[in-house]
């Protein structure tokens, strides 16, 4: 069983749990507040919201709170790769995409990926050997031909991103209004306000506009805002200012088995794989850095070389960004710096 | 243009030419339209606070209509912990501001407060995480087993004399009975009494409601969409 196939069983596992709860009346609660009797741990988001709202300090949402930093400050962005219906949603979209189109994607990202390695590659002064080595037809269909566009660029990754300016924008709406505006419109919430409108239509013959609308918003979400967990979710947004400090199981590279560095080969593949747009091997150039990783491992699946792994702990000093060439140049530098340096200091003191 | 099809749909209406180059460029353009758009919707959706709802049943500790507004984020936790099933979510026609938020619906059952699964302690109250149903400091609440009306008032009974069954002399007093705060009276001494509420003795737990037959049995108006005796929010 693939990675990926587990993590979809746990997420879609929970979700029925949790909607089975709802409709039985069994107290699980729901994502956005899971817990049973007085126990309970809220959604961040909501327990942020409801005391920006109230101006209150609520007791059960603090310890929530401080939960879920932690949760975040360990493991990441996990949440989205592995209990997350949204996640869930979106790999049943592209399971049901006609098999053109699924294709289509995929040989953009490929081409997309492979054109930064390559490009990488060169930059590093290698002769590209995956280039010819490769089937003829990518290159034809590339659209990044580094000779007409002037390269893949890379991205200047900022503290922060469009989802914080969403996140700032309903913490903003909830502080005006005084009420937790997102909820209103959160895919998690409105994934279970779903099974409960169609479950209450079945057994109550309850016929509201609910039971269109409700859905409705969940696919006008997914489906037109584009790339909705990297670019939208608020909720990522809250979780990268926290997982961004994640030393623990982050994906590494070992640059003696990847290919790109022990081989000189483009590759890209884990890049290809990475479901939060990340691109591990050139962060520079992914649409997200690290510090979004959800502990997917599709890279770690998709390494021809199972060069990538997950340490419980990332050794200090270890860069997983920047190759060896860099590594060597960088290494060069500090060294006349502190031979220069070295030489500076009899001076001074002298000078005194 | 394939790579643009592929990329970004929805970006490349705003600049049908010259983007390639500029790929990052228009990454960080894209950030400021997402940032700005979405700040702007939630803001919009904000400002439904001042479009209100229409007054619903809440459940107890739920009184306090603002307070509830504020904290309630659609966790969905009363529904679940509701022992008689009547928590429902507010369907958007009630607006889009209480929508998902916890409204009774006495079509099925009432509220006892909770005195007979939990000893008068409401569930609903009990678990909600964020404080969104929170009974006052001075609450009293109803207690079926003495009649005692309490001060947390749901909502008020309210009778349609058009549809009642009652003012159709067909001698049904089903509200009669099932009232246990005596809010209920009964009028005229012949076999087919009125029935009415006593405003001030009701605390709207929904018995009555509950037990109505006018939808169900015996002459059922045409075009009665509701009860004969329903429970109406306070503010109404």
């Amino acid at each position: 069983m693939k990675t990926k196939d587990i993590r979809t069983t746990i997420a879609v596992v929970i979700f029925v749990v949790l909607a089975a709860g709802l409709v039985l009346g069994v107290s699980f609660g729901t994502l956005s507040g899971f817990g049973w009797g007085d126990f309970s741990l809220l959604c961040p988001l909501g327990a942020l919201g409801t005391m920006i709202a109230t101006k209150t300090m609520i007791p059960r949402a603090v310890i929530s709170l401080v939960a879920m930093i932690l949760f975040f400050i360990v493991l990441g962005r996990a949440f989205c790769a592995w209990a997350c219906p949204v996640g869930v949603l979106d790999r049943l979209r592209a399971f049901f995409r006609s098999p053109k189109k699924r294709k289509e994607l995929e040989q953009a990202k490929h081409d997309e990926m492979l054109a930064i390695s390559r490009q990488e590659l060169e930059a590093r002064g290698v002769s590209v050997k995956g280039a010819t080595a490769d089937d003829g037809a990518t290159d034809a269909a590339c659209t990044h031909n580094c000779k007409t566009c002037g390269g893949c660029q890379p991205i200047k990754h900022g503290k922060l991103d469009s989802r914080h300016a969403v996140l700032g924008g309903a913490l903003l709406s909830t502080a005006i209004f005084g009420f937790p505006v997102f909820c209103l419109v959160c895919p998690v919430g409105l994934t279970f306000a779903t099974v409960l409108v169609v479950w209450r239509l079945f057994s109550a013959g309850d016929m509201t506009w609910s039971v269109i609308l409700i859905p409705a918003l969940l696919v006008v979400e997914l489906v037109l805002l584009r790339k909705w967990c990297t670019r939208f979710c608020p909720l990522a947004g809250l979780m990268n200012l926290f997982s961004r400090f994640s030393k623990t199981w982050v994906p590494t590279i070992d640059d003696s088995k990847c290919l790109e560095t022990a081989k000189d080969s483009a590759c890209g593949r884990c890049a290809m794989a990475c479901e939060a747009d990340i691109n591990i091997r050139h962060p520079e150039f992914g649409e997200r850095t690290m510090a979004d990783c959800t502990r997917c491992r599709a890279c770690i699946d998709a390494c021809p070389t199972k060069a990538i792994s997950m340490p419980f702990l990332v050794r200090a000093g270890h860069k997983v960004t920047l190759a060896d060439a860099e590594h060597e140049v960088l290494e060069g530098v500090q060294q006349v710096e502190q031979r220069a340096e070295a030489a500076l200091h009899p001076l001074d003191k002298a000078g005194e | 243009m394939t790579e643009e099809k592929g990329t970004a749909p929805e970006q490349t209406t705003q600049e049908p030419s010259g983007k390639r180059e500029r790929e990052p460029m228009s990454m960080s353009r894209r950030s400021l339209f997402i940032g700005v758009g979405s700040t702007a919707a939630l803001l919009g959706l904000g400002a439904l606070r001042y479009v209100g709802h229409t007054p619903l049943n809440r459940p107890p500790g739920g009184q306090d209509e603002s307070a509830l507004v504020s904290a309630c984020i659609r966790c969905e936790r009363c529904y679940e912990a509701c022992p008689r099933k009547i928590i429902i979510p507010a369907s958007i026609e009630d607006g889009l501001l209480g929508m998902r938020s916890p409204q009774l619906d006495f079509s099925a059952n009432y509220c006892d407060f909770c005195r007979e699964e939990n000893g008068g302690v409401p569930l609903c109250t009990q678990v909600c995480p964020t404080n969104a149903l929170q009974l006052p400091a001075d609450a009293v609440l109803g207690n079926p087993e003495t009649g005692e009306r309490g001060n947390v008032i749901i909502g008020i009974a309210k009778i349609d004399e058009y549809s009642c069954l009652a003012f159709r002399d067909t001698g049904c007093r089903a509200c009669y009975d099932a009232c246990e705060y005596d809010a209920i009276r009964l009028e005229g001494t012949d076999t087919n009494p009125r029935v009415y509420v006593e405003a001030d003795k009701c605390n709207g737990c929904g018995a009555c409601e509950s037990v109505c037959k006018s939808l169900s049995a015996g002459s059922i108006v045409a075009g009665a969409t509701h009860r004969a005796i329903i429970v109406e929010p306070v503010e109404a």
